[in-house]
């Protein structure tokens, strides 16, 4: 539908700008072409309207031919001919009004000279500014369209950093191991203040990570690590972990927090739940311009089941298929006694993702 | 009094021993590192109270409570962050600390659970608690059985049925029978009734198990199991039955 018609108030101001063309009209008949005054007003205010109505089908011409990319010559032919024959038609439907207000044999008044010219002229010029007023408006809804998608996008970047923020700021992790530096603080100092370290650092690094679109593999390992330095602090002998990350691929883009979540969840809901512990593995390699991330953990058959289940697991699918689409995959093995995560990313060189 | 600590982190436990050597009359008699240790050293060392963390591996703080039953000492639990617990303690005013734990707040626990042991206040149930701190629309997912000594971790989606026999329950999970102490009504109320259905005064039916219903008398049925079992429906127990399978 042609916008002028979404909101009364816009069609109201359209048309009063066409009265006052009217107006204008009336004047210029008046002084120029010698007309009486009540004719020339009854005469020019209708036309003007009619003018006004017809130049609304310039839109559909503008949509048709945008100003940013369509050729001059085409563009010039096309008003060229839109506003004749526009132009033509007004003429016709001024001429029959001008037939109809004076029933007499004449078409305009006696005193009235040189009014055909005049309307040729006064058409002429309105329908140029009519067709200069539309692709300014056309312009003006364009960029106020971008400028929303714009802020749209935005806050969908934001609502995702935001979600991923609070994933990382799970009040269990944060008070105990808060808990766990009040405990250093009593017999070893040293360890203690190493405890501060490994926390500033997970969090600054989770702070910073979070708003970028995609990091080296080996950033993403080093928050990983660093959780887990964290978290052999609260379980001690219990937690024991390997990395096995191939040279090849420490270079690869990947979607930030999309490794630490993993591990996390293989922290807490696997090796949490084993009397004595178990492994936290995480392998990447390269696999036919793949890069291929697995990150595996005992569980305990009889474990209760979890509150969060899935929450950091969804977290990490969505982000992986945001940045890479239908490239990439993310799997699911869930046995009795361990879980294993694999996900599939076009292994892309993090320089050329970021230029 | 004598305290047992029981937390899965070792170095909660000993911020917890270090700040009760600071307070008169407190010995630490034990501290156990999992629910399992926490139900042997409580019932070998007959603590006056126990500082109990919720989540530890096999058995959470609840599920010991659970398996003591009237053994249980007078408790003090610990969490870090557990906002379902939480507002569990606060329903029931049950003593809960704040990990890391503040000394002065540590020292008013340990004083207000000196007053109730000499008043003799006797603390809610476990399974109130515990359904108290569940998050809502969840219900139980497994059953704690201890069977000549041993600790039974019971994953609901392996019992067949449940049958009442006199005070006990008996859980049948595949062929194999488990007897617990406690009511059919009690139970029911905690199961997800979406799974579990009540056929008869004396069973609740895993619905996954069912293979038939035939017809029995008058007003009675037999529900056939998929392997093979029959158990007897009520009319009661076949309309319940028909509404959740339609």
């Amino acid at each position: 539908m042609h916008p002028i018609f979404k909101h009364r108030r816009r069609l109201l101001l359209y048309l009063g700008v066409w009265v006052v063309f009217g107006l204008l009209l009336t004047v210029v008949f008046v002084f120029g072409g010698n007309a009486p005054v009540a004719w020339s007003l009854e005469f020019a205010v209708p036309v003007a309207i009619v003018l006004g109505l017809q130049s609304l089908s310039f839109w559909y011409v503008v949509q048709a031919t945008p100003a940013d990319d369509t050729p001059v010559v085409r563009m010039a032919v096309i008003w060229a001919v839109a506003g004749l024959v526009s132009l033509l038609v007004w003429i016709a439907i001024a001429y029959a009004w001008a037939i109809w207000l004076v029933p007499t044999n004449e078409v305009y008044p006696e005193t009235a000279t040189g009014i055909l010219p005049l309307l040729i002229f006064a058409g002429a010029v309105g329908i140029s500014v009519a067709v200069l007023g539309h692709y300014l408006a056309g312009a003006f809804q364009r960029s106020r369209n971008a400028e929303r998608r714009a802020l749209e996008l935005q806050v969908l970047a934001r609502e995702a950093e935001l979600k991923s923020l609070r994933a990382q700021l799970d009040p269990h992790f944060l008070f105990n191991s808060l808990n766990s530096v009040a405990a250093l603080i009593g017999n070893d100092t040293q360890a203690a203040r190493q405890m501060c370290f490994l926390m500033a650092n997970f969090f600054r690094k989770s702070l910073t990570l979070a708003r970028q679109q995609s990091i080296p593999l080996a950033e993403e390992v080093s928050l990983a690590q660093t959780f887990l330095a964290i978290e052999k602090v609260r379980f001690g002998e219990r937690l024991r972990s390997s990395f096995d990350i191939a040279e090849d691929v420490q270079d690869v883009a990947v979607p930030p927090l999309v490794l630490q979540p993993l591990v996390e969840n293989a922290v807490h809901h696997g090796v949490a739940h084993l009397l004595e512990g178990g492994e936290v593995c995480v392998q990447a390699r390269r696999r036919e311009g793949f890069l291929e991330l697995v990150v595996s953990n005992p569980c305990d058959p009889d474990r209760p089941p979890s509150r969060s289940t899935g929450v950091g697991l969804v977290n990490v699918r969505s982000r992986v298929e945001t940045l890479c689409g239908h490239r990439a995959s993310v799997d699911v093995d869930a046995r009795e006694t361990s879980f294993r995560v694999s996900i599939l990313l076009p292994a892309v060189s993090s320089h050329a993702a970021t230029s | 009094m004598r305290v047992l600590i029981v937390d899965d982190e070792t170095l909660a436990r000993s911020i917890l021993a270090e700040h009760l050597a600071k307070l008169p009359e407190i010995e630490v008699v034990g501290q156990a590192a999992n629910g399992f240790e926490a139900v042997k050293l409580a019932e070998e060392l007959h603590p006056d109270l126990m500082f109990l963390d919720i989540q530890m591996p096999k058995l959470s703080g609840f599920e010991v409570l659970e398996l003591l039953g009237a053994r249980a000492p007078a408790v003090i639990f610990t969490t870090a962050f557990d906002e379902y617990a939480l507002r569990a303690f606060e329903v029931h005013a049950v003593d809960y600390l704040l990990k890391p734990v503040e000394p002065p707040r540590l020292a008013a626990a340990v004083e207000r659970a000196a007053e109730r042991l000499r008043n003799k206040i006797p603390p809610p149930s476990p399974e109130q608690l515990s359904a108290a701190a569940r998050p809502p629309g969840r219900t139980l997912e497994r059953i704690l059985i201890r069977h000549e000594g041993r600790v039974h971790v019971l994953p609901l989606e392996r019992i067949d049925f449940i049958e009442a026999q006199d005070d006990y329950l008996s859980f049948c999970a595949g062929g194999k029978r488990l007897r617990k102490q406690q009511t059919m009504s009690e139970l029911e109320t905690q199961l997800d009734p979406t799974r579990f259905v009540r056929i008869h005064r004396s069973f609740i039916l895993n619905v996954e198990r069912l293979a038939r219903i035939d017809l029995y008398g008058k007003d009675s049925w037999l529900a056939i199991l998929s392997d093979g079992t029959k158990l007897p429906m009520s009319r009661t127990g076949h309309t319940r039955l028909k509404e959740l399978i339609g």
